[in-house]
């Protein structure tokens, strides 16, 4: 801690810092936790709200945790999310890595960032103003309420914010290893594949989990195109409030399976977050 | 690369093609497609079941500028965003530099203001229902503790305020991340140098790290303006749009009209519309952000 802005800090501005941190650590902390309590109640306990110690103000279960794992429709769920996340994730990386080490190493007849740009212009769009077009295009090919007619769409709206990022990835490989690679007989293949791709590998998770979170997390596309058979959290989530209501110590056991798995996936990338989140403006 | 001779030349232009080709064929196929589908759509009277029966010009477009629900989306939208985005931004900055100035346990402040950002916003939707509601809802609970009461869940303005400290609890993170880059990427040695002069650390916010992390700060604004401007599952969960559609943003009203409604016509001409008032938006900003940048 040899940082001049904290040592040579008067005691005043060292308390104001830490009072901000403080508060901003219970602001975001505080509906985490109202869903852990909340999620080790019964329905009655979730009626008085002051209870929060668990043991001393209320006794605490599991009843809430197995009535929502136990319902075939929230399984269900869960598992077409994964699935549709993971498919995405897959076929976004298959499509777009490849693209992006092109736009990254050649000379093209427009300049390589143009066609960068042109991609990330994609991301524009709001996606509602499609949903009729795909909505009738799903519907003609029968993808109504499937997986693959899921992951077809999400691979679409995330296919562009591969190429940038990874593109921008692959610059940062340095082209003398390449090129030596080449002199050893290695062709151009081999060289993305064994050299360049290993070399981008933390690049290549990051953007992997991005691309995973924002499949897990879509909420439109996924109302409007599944029911049953391919519902995806979000969707249940939806059709269980309207049709069900809100139960307290429901809603914080949904609440809490829906956004752990890209919560906890981006802990572990956390220091390279920055640099993909923002398209690659922000070298972190 | 330097290609040696003209069939190494060839087969570098067959393989960067190849490379590239695919992910431009079907970001052309599924975004140019179905736009212009969209535009046919917008034209046309479309029956569910028999499809497009005739074209009936300007109508959907005339419908959806007199639709005053068209209009109430859009202002609804303007006020969250015109929010929501301007909080994120002033605190995800504050946040990132109190980071900077490297209080003792930064990695752990850092580690917990960084994790609503992954968060499903449906989820944090649903679970603000059980934070606003009057019966029982912690926020209500506390503020009566001080005797304030505020009808978050049974009004408009109540619903559309909940669903705006949501998003910025949600999204101030991405704005801290991106900050936090910003301002760390700045060498300490002119930290050091800043704080021998000035008074406070607040000084050298003002005077160096704003300054040096606004092209960065910009960047963060022109993203989360893009992604605000498509919000819809946390509203969506908190309030399904109501009462009745006072807090129905665009993206609600228009998933309503064509989903439950089934008027894809007069849902495609509001969809076009938006789309063009959202890119001349995000156009003028980012004219603007590049003008004072350079």
């Amino acid at each position: 801690m040899d940082n001049l802005l904290w040592t040579h800090s008067k005691r005043g501005g060292k308390v104001v810092v830490y009072s901000i941190a403080v508060v901003a650590a219970i602001w975001v902390l505080l509906p985490f936790l109202w869903a852990i309590v909340n999620s080790f109640k019964t329905l009655e306990a979730t009626f008085s709200a002051g209870a929060i110690i668990p043991f001393l103000n209320f006794r605490p279960t599991l009843d809430s945790w197995n009535e929502v794992l136990s319902d075939p429709q929230s399984i269900n769920s869960l598992m077409s999310s994964a699935i549709v996340a993971a498919g995405t994730t897959l076929l976004v990386l298959v499509l777009g890595t490849p693209a992006a080490y092109s736009l990254a190493r050649f000379e093209f007849k427009w300049q390589s960032k143009d066609i960068a740009l042109w991609f990330l212009s994609q991301r524009v769009m709001p996606p509602v103003v499609v949903l009729v077009p795909f909505y009738i295009l799903m519907v003609q090919l029968r993808l109504i309420d499937t997986w693959s007619g899921l992951i077809l769409l999400y691979s679409t709206f995330n296919l562009a914010f591969c190429v940038v990022i990874m593109r921008d990835i692959f610059r940062d490989v340095s082209k003398e290893v390449e090129e030596a690679a080449r002199i050893e007989g290695a062709n151009l293949w081999q060289i993305f594949w064994m050299i360049a791709l290993p070399l981008s590998l933390d690049g290549l998770i990051v953007t992997a989990i991005i691309v995973f979170a924002f499949s897990w997390n879509e909420a439109l596309f996924a109302s409007a195109l599944t029911s049953q058979h391919a519902a995806t959290l979000p969707e249940f989530i939806l059709s269980s409030r309207s049709t069900q209501g809100v139960n307290f110590n429901v809603a914080a056991v949904n609440t809490i399976i829906a956004i752990a798995p890209p919560v906890i996936m981006s802990f572990f990338v956390q220091r390279y977050l920055a640099r993909g989140l923002s398209f690659g403006a922000v070298k972190g | 690369m330097e290609p040696a001779n003209k069939a190494q030349r060839a087969s570098e232009s067959l393989f960067k093609y190849a490379m590239l080709g695919p992910a431009v064929l079907w970001v052309i196929a599924f975004t140019f497609f179905p736009i212009f589908s969209a535009l046919n759509y917008s034209f046309s009277n479309y029956v569910l079941g028999r499809g497009i029966t005739n074209y009936v010009g300007l109508k959907n477009y005339y419908a959806a500028l007199t639709d005053p629900g068209f209009w109430h989306s859009l202002l609804i939208t303007v006020i969250y965003v015109g929010v929501a985005v301007p909080v994120e931004v002033c605190l995800g900055f504050l946040f990132a530099w109190i980071i900077t100035v490297g209080l003792p346990g930064k990695g752990i402040f850092r580690s917990v203001l960084t994790a609503p950002l992954f968060t499903m916003e449906v989820a944090i939707g649903y679970l603000g229902v059980t934070l606003f509601t009057s019966q029982g809802g912690l926020v209500s609970v506390l503020l009566n503790l001080i005797h304030v009461q505020i009808p978050w869940m049974s009004t408009g303005e109540g619903g559309l305020a909940a669903a705006i400290i949501l998003d910025v609890w949600q999204w101030t993170p991405f704005v801290f991340l991106m900050a936090l880059a910003a301002l760390g990427s700045i060498p300490d040695e002119i930290y050091d140098a800043a704080m021998l002069e000035a008074s406070s650390h607040w000084q050298v916010l003002r005077h160096v790290g704003l300054p040096l992390a606004w092209p960065v700060l910009t960047v963060a604004i022109l993203l989360r303006l893009i992604e605000g401007l498509k919000t819809f599952g946390l509203p969506f969960a908190l309030t399904s749009g109501g009462p009745g559609t006072s807090t129905q943003l665009f993206s609600i009203m228009n998933y309503l009209i064509t989903i439950q409604f089934f008027d894809f016509g007069r849902g495609s001409a509001m969809g076009i519309l938006y789309l063009i008032m959202v890119s001349v938006i995000i156009t003028v900003f980012f004219q603007q952000m590049r003008k004072r940048i350079d």
